[in-house]
């Protein structure tokens, strides 16, 4: 800094003394200054983050060697002790899982161990970090904040499909026509909701967010509201028709009173 | 009716410490419960029976039963886990040689039908014996569709109700029963069914069935189909899964004993079009679920058969078969979640359902459609088995 000082205090001279004319040299001395002082604050900064980094990584694979330790020795022992046919016998034929036992004990213990890992790592990079020049940005509690929103986002995508897809099994076992959209609908609801919620943890757009989702939810609400209070009015009244007909049916079915119906028994 | 047994159920009308049978009773009104026990009377007039039931239904009985308290029953449609723990704990206090356990609706059977279930486990040296009622046309269709065909190609045994009411039990299979209805009462899972054929067939006990005639089946409270369906055929895939050792090894299966019932036709086309219709649907909605499930060539197949009309719509027995097979894997292998999967079976279900009443309308006997379904299950098993021990391999 004091170089370019100089060098500024210098150049005002010379161009004092000769004001007709400007040394090119002289421009990109200062030009190449300029320069290699950003190249050096870069560097230094790299310099400073690099321990941290390199804390992270060292972090993650020494615990990553040992929840692959770990969990190559519970699955022995586990095998050794019989742990998959015992479980069996206590809890039956009830639980039921696609993976046995004891691979799901060995890989939620490796897994456990990544998760200590980066919890670890990102504990000494956020050290290193604090103890080296400050960045204008606050870049790590952002990164906390987009872990949380992806494991919003991807548990929201789950829970709309497992919900769409009930929706549409239920609708077409209840033989509505419309079960496609009201899936559908029971799908993108859930999604718009977690985008907003993403979106609100990511904390973008602030206010509009929410603003926005408060009146696309309530619109499609109002708009279903009214789909079903004056749109839909006859088809509610024919379906609620129709299984108060299909309840008759069944009734008598349960009662053992004949009808043309009742000689179809399921059970 | 004696009036000296008229005072309290813990009063016995004959004085034994042991006995040859046990009878154990679900839950019944008082009315139906005297007739139980005349029929009881009846059928058992020499030997020393005990019955066991609830202390407010054993006023009137019979001069030959010894009757005893015994715990709350379940009222269900089906036993439940804890009727087989209770059987074989009184069984074993008072040291029986047989046990014959009695759904709902007793009464409707024939003392000669009960004498039959009992002599099984008592002389004949049969562990586990099954009734075959004479049911209506059109009753019983899920046993038809699925349990049977499924239970038989399976574990190789010709039993056509394996999911019944009515038991003869001999004591080691009521004891393996009870230890697996305590192992379901510990899991906290005391709705679930137990497989009494598939148990005796795995333990290697000898099975058998038994004629009895006409009985009023107790209906499920809900007549609903979406709830049974998914219970009854989720039990019996979890059962399936958990004797995979079993079943994968090839069986002969006995030779028939019994002729084919000529059931009277009956007229139960007036829900068919109904039924397919739901079909239909479920065929232009459930695509993206079914195809996770069946091959390309079960899918082909459905779409073809969902363009017939009602009056002529079929679906092919070894079609049948495979998507059954199919869901049986889907279940194991947890391809979606369980109840979605059962519940997209329904739709499949009430098309086979068309199909049968359709091709009993043509002339053919139910029951021999119903050995054809049976047949087809028993050509298609080397699939099942190929793809329960390497399920990657979706061909066809």
């Amino acid at each position: 800094m004091q170089n370019l000082i100089a060098s500024t205090s210098q150049t005002s001279r010379l161009a004092l003394a000769s004001p007709a004319y400007i040394d090119d040299s002289s421009i990109w001395h200062h030009i190449s200054d300029a320069l290699h002082q950003s190249l050096y604050r870069v560097l230094t900064l790299l310099i400073a983050v690099l321990p941290g980094i390199l804390a992270f990584f060292v972090a993650l694979a020494i615990f990553t060697l040992c929840g692959m330790l770990i969990s190559w020795l519970l699955r022995r022992c586990l095998s050794w002790i019989k742990f998959d046919l015992r479980l069996a016998r206590m809890s039956g034929d009830g639980w039921a899982p696609a993976s046995p036992p004891t691979e799901i004990v060995a890989r939620a213990s490796f897994w456990i161990c990544v998760l200590l890992g980066l919890i670890i790592g990102v504990s000494a990079f956020d050290a290193s970090y604090a103890t080296g020049i400050a960045l204008p940005i606050s870049l790590l509690p952002y990164v906390t904040h987009a872990v949380g929103a992806v494991f919003l986002l991807i548990a929201g995508i789950l829970i709309a499909r497992f919900l769409a897809r009930s929706v549409l099994i239920s609708g077409v076992n209840a033989q509505l026509q419309y079960a496609r959209f009201l899936s559908l609908g029971v799908k993108w609801l859930v999604l718009v909701l977690t985008a907003a919620m993403v979106l609100d943890h990511l904390e973008v757009g602030g206010k509009i967010v929410e603003l926005a989702f408060g009146i696309l939810f309530g619109g499609i609400v109002l708009t279903l509201a009214l789909a079903v209070g004056l749109g839909s009015r006859d088809l509610v009244s024919r379906s609620l028709e129709s299984h108060v007909e299909r309840a008759g049916e069944r009734g008598p079915v349960a009662q053992n009173a004949p009808s043309s119906s009742e000689q179809i028994r399921h059970f | 009716m004696t009036t000296e047994n008229s005072t309290s159920a813990e009063t016995s009308t004959i004085d034994q410490t042991t006995a040859d049978l046990l009878v154990v009773g679900a839950a019944t009104p008082p009315g139906r419960f005297d007739a139980v026990l005349t029929n009881l009377a009846e059928a058992f007039p020499v030997e020393s029976v005990v019955v066991a039931a609830q202390d407010q239904l054993a006023a009137h009985a019979p001069a030959n039963l010894r009757i005893i308290s015994a715990p709350q029953s379940s009222v269900a449609w089906m036993l439940k886990p804890a009727d087989f723990v209770n059987a074989y704990e009184i069984g074993r206090e008072q040291q029986v040689r047989a046990i014959l356990m009695l759904g709902s609706e007793a009464h409707s059977l024939k003392p000669q039908a009960l004498r039959e279930l009992a002599d099984a486990p008592l002389s004949r040296s049969i562990d586990l014996a099954i009734p075959h009622y004479t049911l209506p046309p059109h009753a019983g269709l899920i046993n038809s569709a699925i349990l049977y065909p499924l239970t038989r190609a399976l574990f190789a045994t010709r039993t056509r109700l394996p999911l019944t009411i009515d038991l003869g039990l001999s004591m080691r299979m009521a004891e393996r029963l009870a230890s697996v209805g305590k192992r379901f009462a510990a899991a906290n899972q005391v709705d679930s069914l137990l497989w009494p054929v598939n148990e005796a067939t795995v333990a290697g006990f000898a099975v058998d069935e038994v004629e009895v005639g006409t009985r009023d089946v107790p209906q499920p409270s809900d007549a609903d189909i979406n709830p049974i369906l998914a219970l009854v055929t989720g039990s019996l895939f979890a059962d399936i899964e958990a004797k995979a050792a079993f079943w994968q090894r090839p069986r002969r299966l006995p030779p028939a004993r019994r002729q084919l019932a000529e059931t009277a036709r009956a007229d139960g086309t007036a829900d068919l079009p109904r039924m397919v219709e739901a079909f239909r649907l479920a065929n232009s909605n459930l695509q993206e679920i079914w195809s996770l499930v069946l091959p390309p060539n079960s899918l082909l197949a459905l779409k073809r058969i969902s363009v017939l009309d009602a009056a002529v719509f079929r679906m092919p027995d070894n079609l049948w078969a495979r998507i059954i097979f199919d869901f049986v894997i889907a279940y194991r292998l947890r391809t979606i979640n369980r109840g979605h999967l059962l519940g997209a079976l329904i739709p499949l279900y009430l098309a086979w359902v068309a199909s049968h009443l359709n091709v009993t309308a043509s002339g053919t006997s139910s029951e021999r459609h119903i050995e054809a379904v049976s047949a087809a299950f028993e050509a298609d098993k080397p699939y099942l088995v190929a793809r329960w021990r390497w399920p990657d391999r979706f061909g066809s």
